[in-house]
């Protein structure tokens, strides 16, 4: 494109503004719907994933075939820490028992972890309502509902049994609320190496769980590390078990595109119409360039240069007030807990790529116009006024 | 003398399926520096002449030569390269780009030429303004003028590029009797200060018993021309 074609379409935009103030209106109207709608679907879909998976183990190793545990591999453990793709780890081991409490008798899921590794995953130290997290293996957490029930309170002593009858004395050092009743219920945290001792499982884990950093990828990062597992173990992940999630997901991603190609192709129409009026508007003024010899391609390339500069323009706006936008969903409008029901979240690939095309888009439009004035012929102006 | 512009056999036939012959068999030509007045009623065909030699139109048969080039094979963008450095074009009805200021309108034929504007072109054009008096209103947009003042103008802008042949259709047709003639006075001068070749059609005989030659038009044919350019010069055509 010449400087020379640049300048005229520039021209124009500026001597018709209320018409180039309209188009650009239009452009950055549907830059701005679109950017909004996908980012506001994709934080949706991100936060719903964290909810549903961003407190649990991504990929998980367990026991192969019927059995329950598998022998402690520290240089697995090792190898998968070490790995890049994987962000967090914890092993463990967990078993079914009874507590004993003032002569009676309650079931227990015994969860034992390495603590301070399983609360980067679980977070109990957040989800604690009462007291702290155990300092060591004489101390452990119950839920909030088991509490309610026997009124067991940080400090007192339960007895733990396997049902062998194995025992051990136990101090309630807090009170967790994970959101969910059956495991407020019935689940009991403690140190690791207390729970293999109270079913004498030394060096026994009922799982490695792993949280990684691109929790889309889990099912290829997965198969990707079955090599590293002995006969014994056997490899999950969240996709597996959450089918029907995905594909929701992917519904409303497929329904997400499809209202931003509408919105383009609306966008799009709008401009090439008024682009289309503007070659029959300046048509005199393409007589007159034409006859002082201006060739048709640096004719074309004057309305070319408007959608550019029109793409450009619009979608610069337009993207800044769909952010703006999204930001604000963020800020004002908040679940019941106080936390946005949307977070806000900037994908920059998503937002240039969509910029890109909003542009590119916009000087394709104009290329009607472009040819329709590069067919006009001056002697059609200058005879007929 | 060099004949900058020649017109052998021209034939226009407007209409498909209604043919209407316009122009008959015109032979032409004429001679660099020369001032050409063409003459003759509405509808005989001036205008239409004027638009073959000026390339804008195509003849129905017949050769239109310009500085020794035969046009009829040429391209449409080589056609638009040679108007835009040989012939400059000032037309009835005006014709400058509303959007534009007076200085830009006169220097858009050389920005069409070269893509760019440098300070000598900016220079000619602002000499070119302060020759048809218009310094005053220079960066005025062009509907912001009176018709006298886009007319002179457009003369200006014509002459932006230097161009070998000038091309007026009666490029006072809408002006008054004082400004005509000061118009025509100023077309005068340049004719003799730069040795441009101009073919002006005109209306007004007083204008056109000035020119160096006139041509009259009828039904499309040449019914009359006089040339005192050869006396007046002393050369031998
Ligand atoms: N596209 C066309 N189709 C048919 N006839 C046409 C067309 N264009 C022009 N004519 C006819 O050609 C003839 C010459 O027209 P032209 O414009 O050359 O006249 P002119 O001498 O310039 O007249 P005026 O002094 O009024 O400007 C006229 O009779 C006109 O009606
Ligand atoms: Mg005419």
């Amino acid at each position: 494109m010449s400087g020379l074609s640049f300048r005229i379409a520039w021209r124009f935009l500026k001597s018709s503004r209320g018409q180039t103030i309209l188009i650009l209106l239009g452009i950055t109207i549907g830059v701005s719907v679109q950017i909004f709608i996908g980012s506001l679907i994709d934080g949706l879909q991100r936060s719903l994933v964290d909810n549903t998976i961003g407190r649990s183990s991504h990929i998980t190793v367990e026991p192969a075939g019927s059995a329950r545990y598998f022998e402690r591999d520290d240089d697995l453990i090792i190898q998968l820490t070490a790995d890049e793709q994987a962000d967090k780890l914890a092993v463990s081991y967990s078993n079914s028992g009874f507590m004993v409490y003032e002569d009676e008798t309650w079931p227990l899921l015994f969860r034992g972890f390495e603590l301070d590794q399983a609360d980067s995953i679980y977070r109990f130290s957040e989800s604690l309502v009462e007291g702290d997290m155990p300092a060591n293996s004489s101390e452990i957490l119950l839920g909030s509902a088991l509490a309610a029930e026997t009124g067991i309170e940080p400090g007192d002593m339960i007895t733990a049994v396997n049902p062998e009858g194995k025992s051990s004395e136990l101090t309630v050092s807090g009170i967790f609320d994970l959101q969910v009743s059956s495991i407020n219920e019935s689940w009991a945290i403690s140190d690791l190496i207390a729970v293999q001792e109270l079913f004498s499982a030394d060096n026994q884990l009922s799982s490695i769980e792993i949280q990684i950093e691109d929790v889309f990828s889990a099912d290829t990062i997965a198969a990707g590390w079955s090599g590293l597992l002995s006969e014994e173990q056997k490899i999950t992940n969240w996709k597996d078990q959450n089918a029907s999630l995905l594909s929701g997901l992917s519904g409303q991603s497929a329904s997400s595109y499809m209202i931003q190609v509408f919105v383009l192709l609306a966008v799009l129409l709008g401009i090439s119409s008024v682009l289309a009026i503007s070659v029959v508007q300046k048509s005199r003024q393409l007589g007159i360039l034409k006859a002082m010899g201006i060739k048709d391609r640096a004719a074309s390339w004057i309305f070319l240069a408007q959608g550019l500069i029109l793409g450009t323009v619009g979608s610069i706006i337009g993207t800044g007030l769909g952010l703006l936008l999204n930001w604000s969903f963020s800020v004002f409008v908040k679940n019941p807990d106080g936390s946005s029901l949307v977070p806000f979240y900037f994908d920059p690939v998503f937002v240039f790529v969509s910029m890109f095309i909003a542009i590119i888009a916009a000087t394709l439009a104009a290329f009607i116009p472009a040819r329709k004035s590069s067919k006009l012929n001056p002697i059609e102006v200058i005879k007929n006024g | 003398m060099a004949e900058l512009l020649k017109l052998s056999g021209i034939n226009k036939v407007y209409g498909e399926k209604i043919k209407t012959q316009v122009l008959f068999d015109i032979d032409l030509a004429f001679e660099a520096g020369s001032f050409n007045a063409v003459i003759g009623e509405s509808g005989s065909g001036k205008s239409t002449l004027m638009n073959i030699m000026g390339t804008l139109d195509r003849p129905t048969s017949g050769e239109v030569v310009i500085n020794g080039t035969k046009t009829a094979s040429m391209t449409k963008d080589q056609l638009a390269e040679l108007r835009n450095q040989t012939i400059g074009f000032i037309f009835q009805f005006h014709y400058l780009l509303p959007e534009f200021t007076v200085l830009e309108n006169v220097l858009m034929p050389a920005l069409i030429r070269k893509g760019r504007i440098d300070d000598r072109d900016k220079k000619r054009a602002l000499e070119l303004i302060d020759l048809v008096g218009l310094s005053r209103v220079k960066s005025n947009l062009a509907t912001d003028l009176s018709g006298g003042q886009q007319q002179r103008t457009a003369i200006a802008r014509s002459l932006i590029n230097e161009p070998k042949i000038i091309l007026g259709d009666e490029p006072t047709g809408n002006l008054d009797s004082q400004t005509t003639e000061s118009i025509y006075t100023l077309l005068r001068e340049i004719n003799q200060e730069i040795k441009s070749t101009f073919i002006i059609i005109t209306h007004d005989q007083r204008i056109a018993e000035k020119a160096d030659r006139i041509l009259e038009i009828k039904d499309g044919r040449i019914n009359l021309d006089v040339d005192k350019y050869v006396a007046k010069t002393g050369g031998n055509a």
